[in-house]
Order: structure tokens, then C-alpha cells, then sequence
């Protein structure tokens, strides 16, 4: 069975390396910035994130550290078989976008947020209604009838002050999916529609940055990994929307699992560590009990994803 | 020839009917495989977005997809999306 491409990962080991022996050696002890514009974004330092969109923005550096805090608080995923200390400095400059974030995005986020993912971006539109409590783990009773973004937003900064929180109450179009995407590292698929996954799907390609896709049904859960100009994007899978009902069954306890399979998989690509699924398909049937995986296969006419280059 | 047979994704309880295994002429293709799945299922056909693959390889959905011959004991595994969020 083919292996997915892990090449990246030693270039951008290499480069962030570099960046570290920078921070560490050559650096004054008080001094945490250089550049007029703060953070720089973590695909200007990846290869494969150029893209045209990538090389039209402004490039902006901060050189970033790990503080005493940080140290502190991800101890237990810092060391053999989980993060290095350079991926999690990766993670601290990345930013991430997760919509929408109920029964899957929810849980995603609050893992990307308590990991230490430097800029979580969330969307989800609508107030908190009592249905949306068997899964919607960023919710509670208190917020019944809140808008969902900002209250998800408040709890999210409370699980860790050390990361940024943005909210956006309103499900992105077509334009703002793409300008979110251009300021992104990652893109973490969870709506309700096939219509938006296709969209932020698009978005991901355009912009030259991966896609996670979680997706749900009954106590049935998928995943897929989109590496652009790579491997298999939303669209060579589901070239026509599939139909798909508004309200559909489900069990918290298979968005929760799913999401949080989701947001590992972010944490993998973003940091540079271990083997991401890009290219497959994992569908985790709760109902027997049953993993499957797939290797999904490209299509080379794809009207989203042919002409894009990794 | 016997091959395993499996249905996953939206709406799983129609595959209840569904043995774990059926058996084929020698021979026999993708196509006639999932030609007798939907024969097998009691309420419904398989759509055609649901996503047809063979031993862990995705072929195409069941609208289009590449056509070979299947081997003994392959597993034809049909996934129908599904979009929750």
C-alpha cells in the first residue's frame, strides 16, 4: 500500500531548525522580536505552503520562544513519540481555522486550543439550542440562547490564555473563505452541508494549505486528509454534491472522537511530526466497532485541484 | 468465488441485511459485486455518490467507477458520504 508523502517534514525540520539555533544562540536574553510586523506566519516557512496567494502577502517575523509557562503547561506531549520542542514552537506560531465548531469543530478546537496552537480562528453562526447539547461540547445549559461563536470563543480562552481566540458568527462565503484561508496554516472542515466542505475545500486548494475534513452520521465518523497538488482533494472525491439531510442522527460520543482524530491529525501537519492520513480516507463505523482506511484516488481532471502545483 | 462485502457511512442500518460475504461467478467484476449488493439491500439502492472501493483502494463512486475483475477474498468495501457537522 503506497505511503503518503512525508518529504516535508525534513525540509521544514531543517528551516525550523535553523530558526532555533537563531533564538537560542543569537538572540539577547529579553529580546523576543525582530521586524516591524510581529508574528510571521508558519507557511511562509514551509515549502510547500508557496503558492501564489502566499508570495503576494507581506512577509512578517517574530521570533518566538517558548516561555517558562508554555514549558510548563504542554510538559506531558513534549518529549520522545510526541512534540519536540521545535514543533511546538511550530504549533505557537501556526494559525488554524476550524468551521463549524458544534459536535466535531468543538472538540477540534478546544484540542487545538489547549495544545497550544498559537491562532485559533472559529466560525459557527446561530444561538446555542438545547438539541445542539448532546454533542456541542463548547456549550452548556448557561448558554442556551447565546450566540454560539462568542460564547464558544469565551470558553475556548479560558482552557488556555497562552493562545489567541477569534470568532466569527456567521458561516464564511465563497470571498471570505478564501481571504481566511490566505491567512491560514491549516483548514479544519465541520459543517453540516456538502456545499460548505466543497467550499472550504476550494479555499485550501487556492490557498496551497491542507485540509482536514470530519465528517458525521449516526455513530459513524470520516475523516479525510487533503495535501493540495498532492493527493485527492473533497472535490476529486465528491465531484457532484452528495445529498445530505439537515437534520441528521447522531451521538455525541462519535463528534467528540472525530473531532479530536481531526485535530490530532492538525496538530501532526502543523508541528511536523509523525505520519499524517493525507490522501485517505478513515471511517471509524461506532455502531460495530469498526476502523477502516482508503487511499483515495486523485482525479486528474479534478476542476478544483488539477492545476494546483504542492 | 467468494468475496467480503462491506457498507459503511449514512444510513448503515439498510445494510443490516447485508451478509458479510457473497459469492460470485469466476470472474466477476466491481460492477457485478455491487450489482449484487444492491440486489441484497431490503429498502433502498446504493446512491450514486456512495464511494466504491476494493481492498482498501478507491475506485470511483457508484455512478463511475474503473471496472476490473475482483480476486477471491477481496473485500468490496461501499461508503456512503455523509456530511455532519
Amino acid at each position: 500500500m503506497p505511503r503518503p508523502d512525508t518529504s516535508y517534514r525534513s525540509v521544514a525540520t531543517t528551516r525550523s531548525r535553523g530558526l532555533l539555533r537563531f533564538l537560542l544562540n543569537e538572540l539577547p536574553p529579553n529580546s523576543r522580536e525582530f521586524g516591524p510586523e510581529g508574528t510571521r506566519p508558519l507557511r511562509h516557512q514551509c515549502p510547500q505552503h508557496r503558492t501564489a496567494s502566499a508570495r503576494t502577502l507581506e512577509p512578517r517575523v517574530t521570533v518566538l520562544n517558548l516561555t517558562p509557562e508554555e514549558r510548563e503547561r504542554y510538559d506531558r506531549q513534549l518529549g520522545p513519540g510526541v512534540l519536540s520542542e521545535e514543533g511546538q514552537l511550530r504549533l505557537k506560531q501556526a494559525t488554524a481555522l476550524v468551521t463549524r465548531v458544534g459536535g466535531m469543530g468543538g472538540p477540534a478546537a478546544q484540542m487545538l486550543a489547549m495544545a497550544g496552537v498559537g491562532n485559533v480562528i472559529i466560525a459557527h453562526g446561530g444561538q446555542m439550542i438545547s438539541p445542539d447539547l448532546n454533542r456541542q461540547v463548547l456549550g452548556s445549559e448557561s448558554v442556551l440562547g447565546q450566540p454560539r461563536a462568542a460564547e464558544f470563543a469565551a470558553y475556548l480562552r479560558t482552557m488556555n490564555r497562552m493562545v489567541r481566540v477569534e470568532a466569527i458568527d456567521h458561516e464564511p462565503d465563497k470571498d471570505e473563505s478564501n481571504e481566511l484561508a490566505a491567512r491560514c496554516d491549516i483548514i479544519l472542515a465541520c459543517p453540516p452541508t456538502f456545499a460548505e466542505r466543497l467550499r472550504l475545500n476550494q479555499a485550501a486548494v487556492m490557498a496551497g494549505i491542507p485540509l482536514i475534513d470530519a465528517a458525521q452520521w449516526g455513530m459513524t465518523g470520516t475523516l479525510i486528509v487533503v495535501q493540495p497538488g498532492k493527493t485527492a482533494c473533497l472535490q476529486c472525491v465528491y465531484p457532484d454534491e452528495p445529498p445530505f439531510e439537515e437534520l441528521f442522527p447522531v451521538v455525541g460520543a462519535i463528534s467528540c472522537a472525530t473531532g479530536a482524530l481531526a485535530a490530532l491529525e492538525a496538530i501532526k501537519i502543523l508541528s511536523g511530526t509523525g505520519t499524517p492520513l493525507f490522501g485517505r480516507l478513515l471511517t471509524y463505523d461506532g455502531f460495530v466497532g469498526r476502523p477502516t482506511i482508503v487511499d483515495l484516488k486523485r482525479n486528474p481532471a479534478c476542476p478544483v485541484c488539477a492545476n494546483s502545483n504542492p | 468465488m467468494k468475496i467480503r462485502i462491506t457498507y459503511l457511512g449514512r444510513s448503515y442500518q439498510h445494510a443490516e441485511t447485508l451478509p458479510e460475504q457473497i459469492d460470485l461467478e469466476s470472474g466477476a467484476t466491481i460492477a457485478s459485486a455491487v450489482q449484487a449488493v444492491n440486489s441484497l439491500l431490503a429498502e433502498t439502492n446504493l446512491p450514486g455518490s456512495c464511494l466504491v472501493t476494493v481492498s482498501g483502494e478507491h475506485v470511483g463512486s457508484v455512478a463511475s467507477f474503473t471496472d476490473r475483475p475482483m480476486r477471491e477474498g477481496e473485500e468490496l468495501v461501499l461508503i456512503a458520504p455523509v456530511a455532519g457537522g
